[in-house]
């Protein structure tokens, strides 16, 4: 018993994380249709980002996404304005831009590699590696803060999309973009506010990430895998199932790596995947997915 | 002698009697095509080994094969798989552990392994293929980490470490030539194959499903059951020319065939040729082998080549989406020898 729920508090601090992690990911997909493919690897850059300023300047993970947030809601906007509009008339708008992340997934991969190596990387601040004592229970400090911060951003978020017209706006875009336009919503704005504030938010986990998890750059497509995982069981598009998903399947994968062995932990994700896919295609909040 | 002068030759009054293959330069051009490549590893005793040639070649039809099939999924029917390199590996893994244990040969056994791939399709398919749009890319994704999880650590098939073969008992000069002979075949195949659906009642309902697959299905089309035989088909020749590559190379290992960046390549080739062409996918490979022997040979072969292969991704995407067939047709540019549909 003891041990179930030693194993349920440990599947819980990481949950908070891979809600944040997948929330710019179903974010985007809903105002936008992309499947961007490229998240997990803007997740890392932020992890670099981090990690350079924090083994260069000695300034706190915690602290640096101060400026990580901003920095990646800037590159959003500015690939969003470079790439997608182009791609908009296309009659296969939901392959070309699968395409197009996975491409961009590739080159920023690849540039990672040359400039960093493929060395396995990790920030060490000096609370990564403490533990809070509850009785008979621990709790990893690292995970924990990383899961309240993880909470409070996506509380932040949740304001942001309710209380501002530009959330608004998000909002209506995601519920029907040809809708949005006619009542006077810059749809195509809105949609790279989104994707800068997907990428910001990418930005976020990657500080999270770097403390941690280790970091490489081709680790980014077990990343995605779990991710998209993720927000397939939510329903793609919904914030409010991403946040479900990534509770249930932390959970999930905390005790199958301790019945099986840490090696089969991704498997939860992958095999979740399928099922999902043969039982409720649509997720548990998604509606049934259209071709577009 | 003015030009006024010249007797114009006398074409009206002498009847062609050559048969139809014959006037048409398409099927000669084939024909000598394939004298030549049938003929060039033969050449071997006139000019020395070339070895680097041969090797070069049988990785162009190879690469063939796996973009003439992908094609049929991810071209045709315009399903995005990112985990044909599973079809990859099983061709690979089956002809070998055949080799390891009862010392079948793979030339022999990659039929069978080709087969053994089209029925996992099918299965996968079944699943992976209830949805559509986006949701399936994401499957055929983890189905690919999925297999690299569970290869890495099935020890019956040596785990992460590998497996290897014996080679087929050659000299060194020689070695190259049945995986030559074995890949043209397998490209040949490919290609027909493709060629062949393509002209067919079964690739117009795939190509309705790619353009509106509501309105394929409204039209009568069983959508369900044609794209999962679509799956199934093009992974057929992935795995027949999986269980030639593995052989050739000696040794089985997860990171030869399963990997994003094998999925990557197959997926470029037949985007920068031109998706749902016949021959986009055949001239993409033969480009795309060129530009990687080039890049080795320049830079060494280091992480900018996936750079490079996603640079150049985004550049087709955004420009020439049709590929270079693709655009060349549409422009009415399009040499005949090129226009098989």
């Amino acid at each position: 018993m003891t041990a179930n729920v030693q194993l349920l508090i440990l599947g819980l601090t990481l949950g908070g994380v891979y809600a944040l992690m997948a929330s710019g990911l179903t974010l985007v997909f809903g105002v936008m249709h992309i499947v961007n493919l490229a998240h997990a690897v803007f997740i890392f850059l932020g992890a670099y980002l981090t990690y350079f300023a924090f083994t260069e300047a000695g300034i706190d993970p915690f602290l640096s996404l101060l400026v990580t947030m901003p920095i990646m809601f800037g590159l959003g906007v500015l690939l969003y304005r470079l790439l997608f509009p182009r791609l908009e008339g296309s009659h296969r708008f939901v392959q070309a831009t699968v395409l197009l992340t996975f491409s961009l997934a590739l080159t920023i991969e690849g540039t990672l590699a040359f400039l960093f190596t493929g060395i396995f990387r990790t920030t060490t601040p000096s609370y990564a590696t403490d533990a809070i004592i509850a009785g008979p229970y621990y709790v990893p400090a690292a995970q924990l803060y990383a899961s309240l911060v993880s909470l409070l951003l996506l509380g932040l978020l949740g304001m942001f999309l309710s209380f501002t017209r530009t959330g608004y706006a998000i909002r209506a875009t995601m519920q029907n973009r040809t809708a949005a336009q006619i009542v006077g919503v810059n749809v195509r704005r809105t949609s790279g506010i989104a994707f800068g504030v997907g990428l910001a938010l990418a930005g976020a986990s990657g500080a999270l990430v770097s403390f941690l998890f280790t970091f490489f750059p081709s680790g980014h497509w077990q990343w995605i895998a779990l991710l998209l995982s993720l927000i397939v069981l939510g329903g793609l598009g919904s914030l409010r199932g991403a946040l479900v998903g990534a509770f249930a399947l932390a959970v999930v994968s905390v005790f199958v790596a301790d019945w099986f062995g840490s090696t089969w932990q991704p498997m939860t994700f992958f095999l979740a995947l399928f099922l999902i896919l043969l039982v409720r295609p649509q997720g548990l909040f998604g509606q049934p997915l259209e071709a577009r | 002698m003015t030009r006024a002068e010249t007797p114009l030759p006398d074409v009206a009054t002498a009847p062609d009697t050559r048969p139809a293959w014959w006037r048409d330069p398409r099927t000669v051009g084939l024909a000598a095509l394939v004298a030549v490549l049938l003929l060039i590893p033969l050449g071997r005793p006139l000019i020395g080994p070339y070895n680097y040639t041969l090797h070069v070649m049988l990785v162009t039809f190879m690469w063939i094969a796996i973009a003439s099939s992908w094609n049929i999924i991810g071209g045709y029917a315009g399903y995005i798989s990112l985990g044909h390199g599973v079809f990859f590996a099983v061709g690979g893994y089956v002809s070998g552990m055949l080799l390891v244990y009862y010392g079948i040969s793979p030339f022999v056994t990659a039929p069978l392994a080709g087969a053994v791939a089209s029925v996992a399709g099918l299965l996968v398919g079944l699943i992976s293929l209830r949805t559509r749009g986006p949701a399936f890319i994401i499957s055929t994704i983890a189905l690919l980490l999925m297999v690299r999880l569970w290869f890495d650590n099935w020890d019956f098939i040596g785990a992460s470490n590998g497996l290897s073969l014996p080679l087929p008992p050659l000299s060194r000069e020689w070695l190259k030539v049945p995986f030559y002979y074995a890949m043209l075949l397998a490209a040949a195949g490919a290609v027909y194959l493709s060629y062949r659906i393509r002209h067919s009642k079964f690739g117009l309902g795939l190509r309705a499903i790619a353009s509106d697959e509501v309105r394929a299905e409204v039209a009568g089309i069983d959508v369900r059951r044609y794209k999962i035989m679509a799956f199934a088909a093009s992974a057929f020749f992935v795995a027949v020319v999986g269980a030639f590559w593995g052989y050739s190379l000696s040794y089985l290992r997860p990171t030869v065939f399963l990997t994003i960046a094998v999925a990557a390549e197959m997926v470029l080739m037949v985007i920068i040729g031109g998706r749902g062409t016949v021959a986009g996918p055949v001239v993409g490979a033969a480009l795309l082998v060129a530009l990687n022997e080039a890049s080795v040979a320049w830079f060494g072969g280091t992480e900018l080549n996936i750079v490079v292969v996603g640079g150049l991704m985004i550049i087709v995407l955004l420009f020439f989406p049709e590929g270079i067939v693709g655009t060349l047709r549409d422009r009415g540019r399009l040499p005949r020898t090129l226009d098989w549909g």
